[in-house]
Formats: C-alpha cells, structure tokens, sequence
C-alpha cells in the first residue's frame, strides 16, 4: 500500500527532467555556499597568518647604544599594544645576512657586522596599532627607519571584504532561485494531481495525509542537493589538508587564536549545508503548499 | 432526531449574490431525499456545506445533532468518513485499478492493509463490481464508474450518502443500475441526499422531494413530483 515515501517517489519519477534541473540548480546553490564559507575562512585564516607576520623593524643608528636599545625595549615592553619584542643585534643581523646570502660569497667577504644595523621587531596584538607605533618610533632619536607592511594587510582586508560581499550577494540570489525553483516543482505537482488531493480530501484525508508527501518532495531536493555540494566541499577540504596550505589548520572568525584543523572544518560546513537545505526544501514546499493547496 | 438539519443557511460566493437564502430543512436517518432544481439553483452548495468544504454567511447546519460550523479543522477528516460523496463527474483516478480507487478512502484513514483487503471487496460486491475489480476506469462504462465512485463514498460505512447529479453522466440505459445501488444502500439504512435535475428520475422513485430555486426552498414534499 501507498505510503508517503512511495507517494514522493512517484512524483518525483513524474518529472524527472523536471526534479533533475531542480537538483542541478540548487545543488549549484549549494557548491556556492560552500565555496563563500570556505573563502571567508580561508581569507579569515590567511589574514591571521599575515597578521602574526605583520611587524614594525626599528633600524638603530650605529651611535644608538645598546643599553640605549635595551631601555627602548623595557618601556616598549611596558606597552599595552605590543604583543612581542625580538631585538636583532648587528652579530644577529649579520647572520641572518649571511644565512640569506649563503651562495653568494663574494657579497659575503665585503659585508661585516659595523656595516649592518642592528634593530627591533615590535609585534602588535592588533594589527591597526603598528601605524601609531611606527609612528610614535619614527621620531625617536638614534632610530634610522622603520619600516612595516601595514598596506600589504590593509590591501588583503578591502579584497576580502568585496569578495565577502560579491560572494554574499551571489549566494542570496541563488538561494532566491532555489527557492522559487521549489515552489515551482511543488505547483506543479500539485498541479497535476489536483483532482487526486481533492479526492483525498472529500474521502476524510487529513491536513498532513495531503502536506506531508509534498514537505518530503521539497526537503529531499535540498538534501539530495546539499549532499552532492557536501561531498564537493569534503574533497577540496581532503586536497587543502594534503597541500598543507595552512599547517597550524583554519582560523576560526570569531575565536581568536583558535585554528582548527581542515577535516574538522569539512564536517562543520557539511552539517551547515544540509541544514541549509533541509531549511530551504522545508520553507519552499511549505510555502508552495500554503499557496495552491489553500492550506 | 434529525441526522441532518440546515436551519436559516445563507451562502453568497460573491458579496450581494445569494446562492442560498434562508434555507430550513430536516433530514431523518435513512431518509431518501432529492434536492431538485436548475442548474445554478445552490444544490450543489448544500452538499459543500455539509462536508465543510464551504462555510455559511448565516444559519447552522448540523450533522448527527452536532453543529458542522464548529467542527475544529482537525476533525474535519472525520466528518467527512461518516459523509460518502458522490459527484456527476465520478471523480475517480485513472492510473489506479478500481480495487485501488476504492482502497484510497481507506488508505487516508490509515486502514490496515488487512481491512483493505476485507472492506473493498465487499463495498465492490455491494454495487455489483466484483469482477471488475482489476479493471481501470478507462476500461469501465460511464454506469461502472459510477458505481466505482458510490463503492468509494461506501467504504468507510457513512451515515449518508451526498449524490450530486450522478446520472448526469451516465448513458440512460445505466441509470437504473445506479439509482438501484442507491436504493439498495438506502434500504440497508443509510441517508441518501440526491441532487438531480431529472425529472423522469424524481418522479420514478416517488421519494421525498426538496425544491430550490434562486437560492430558496421553494417546496418539500413525500412522494413528491418534480416538473423542471
């Protein structure tokens, strides 16, 4: 005998090229979402890896002492917005030349260490704190420079936020689309067994005798295609871990400090794309039922 | 006790157009009665209010001394069991065999497929369809299928039977057939409400007769006749 399940089978086996343009449509809808949250993250982690980069190097004078430097050090040290300080001696630097320069020896025999300065990496918990600090150090006496790539940050965040937003936008069209894409599928279906639900109705079926089959309709095309964007998303979550893009694993937006590791990532996006498409399939056929069957 | 009785019922589907104007009637159980007049004349609009497909502007009609206006949605199902319908146009669903057919009203109330199995031949036995029951509607006359429709009204043992001019598809020399299943239903106890037009049918059967015109009941007489 008939049950809901063989009642949404037969309608989905009706319209076949029907229900597989649905699934195509949304599971793009899906791959979309997927892609903006793996993008948001990715972005989200590669600016904490620049961030962690992100410096001011105070170059000394050679008049600048190193007790001089030290007492900078201390009161810098004392500094709410500083997060880390590492003092490069000329005897450092000079290593550091020469770790660099190691095939090159010519270079190597022309350079000591009084040619090279000595200097101070300041790291700042918050990255729009390095401005004020490099500026603040600019015009202290004995500095030579300071140099930091706040712009190569600054750069990274305003792409990020315009692909945030294109991306967004793209994913609320397509969700729009998806959505009336179910409503679509559902009235016609409805449609074409309307003389079937009226008799179900005159003969003392219930509401949800009637609904029920058609909420599974809508929940199985977003299910059906959120899994297909799933398994997409768990494969290039499988290919990021491989690459080792990102060794110490995904930033978490809102937890700072906190990575996670890229299969954990997978199985969080997977469980948002299906609820996603449990919500829209069950919205959508909700909505169509509301609307041509007068419930 | 009246099973069924529409008292001071008012229906406009359009604000200002009456379909029915102040109707009062009663019927007693197991009563057979016609609902006579032309087309347009809210004979049909009976049968809607009393299954609550359609709701009054004024009056109560009550089913069983129960008032069908304040039946709660949720137990809309269950009256509508205890009414069988059976329309003109046989209503009946052609990709399913005529044992199916019959089957859908039970399935609905989520019968096992053990009462399935027992009710549906039974009903089919009752209008004279046991060797049909494999058939399609596409392979039965206008007659069969509407004694397919009246086996489905049966199968849930309904109090009445709502008719809405179920000859009028029908070739004549098959309207006796369907008008002695419903006598034969009527005659085992169950309330039988026949919208019709047909004058020759009324006065054949000489059964109590329910005029409307212009949305008004314009007579109801015993053994009444009926001139259109």
């Amino acid at each position: 005998m008939p049950n809901n399940w063989s009642i949404f089978i037969a309608n989905i086996k009706k319209e076949k090229l029907l229900s597989v343009s649905n699934i195509l449509i949304m599971t793009v809808t899906f791959v979309l979402l997927g892609l903006l949250i793996n993008i948001v993250v990715f972005s989200q982690t590669a600016l904490r890896y620049l961030e962690d980069q992100a410096q001011v190097t105070v170059f000394f004078k050679d008049d600048f002492t190193e007790a001089k430097i030290g007492e900078l050090k201390d009161n810098l040290s004392k500094d709410k917005r500083v997060s880390a300080l590492v003092y490069v001696s000329k005897e450092d630097a000079l290593r550091i030349f020469r770790e660099i320069n190691k095939d090159e020896p010519v270079l190597l025999e022309s350079v000591s260490a009084s040619i090279l300065p000595a200097s101070l990496e300041v790291r700042a918990g918050n990255i729009s704190n390095l401005k004020p600090l490099a500026e603040e150090l600019k015009i202290i006496d004995g500095v030579e420079e300071v140099r930091y790539f706040e712009d190569v940050v600054s750069r990274f965040k305003f792409w990020s936020t315009v692909v945030y937003i294109v991306g967004t936008l793209l994913v609320l069209t397509f969700l729009v689309i998806s959505y009336s894409v179910i409503i679509a599928a559902l009235r016609t279906t409805i449609n074409s067994r309307g003389v079937e639900f009226e008799i179900m109705k005159i003969v003392g079926a219930s509401d949800d005798y009637v609904k029920v089959p058609l909420v599974h309709h809508g929940v199985f095309f977003g299910l059906f295609s959120s899994s297909i964007a799933s398994v997409i998303m768990i494969l290039l979550g499988v290919g990021i871990t491989l690459t080792n893009v990102f060794p110490k694993g995904l930033g978490v937006a809102f937890l700072p400090g906190v990575f996670i590791a890229p299969w954990v990532f997978s199985i969080i996006l997977t469980l948002i794309l299906l609820l996603s498409g449990f919500l829209l399939g069950y919205l959508g056929s909700s909505a169509a039922i509301k609307k041509y069957l007068n419930y | 006790m009246p099973q069924i009785e529409f008292v001071n019922v008012s229906k406009e589907y359009d604000p200002g157009k009456k379909v029915l104007d102040d109707v009062t009637f009663k019927v007693e159980p197991g009563e057979f009665m016609f609902v006579v007049g032309p087309s347009g004349a809210g004979k049909s609009t009976i049968i809607k209010l009393l299954t609550k497909e359609e709701t009054p502007e004024g009056g109560d009609i009550l089913f069983n001394s129960e008032s069908v206006l304040n039946i709660p949605k949720e137990s809309v199902p269950g009256l509508r069991r205890k009414i069988g319908v059976v329309f003109q146009d046989f209503r009946l669903l052609d990709s399913k065999t005529v044992f199916d057919n019959v089957a859908v009203a039970l399935e609905v109330a989520d019968s096992s497929l053990e009462e399935i199995r027992s009710i549906v031949p039974n009903v089919l036995n009752m209008v004279g369809l046991t060797d049909k029951m494999f058939k399609y509607p596409k392979q039965l006359s206008g007659g069969e299928k509407q004694k397919v429709a009246i086996a489905r009204a049966l199968a849930h043992e309904p109090d009445v039977i709502l008719a809405d001019e179920p000859t009028g598809m029908i070739d004549p020399d098959s309207v006796d057939d369907v008008l002695e299943v419903l006598e034969k239903i009527n005659s085992l106890g169950t309330t039988i409400l026949m919208a019709t037009h047909d004058q020759e049918i009324v006065n054949a059967m000489k059964k109590r007769v329910l005029r409307i015109e212009k949305g008004r009941v314009v007579s109801d007489k015993k053994g009444g006749k009926y001139r259109a």
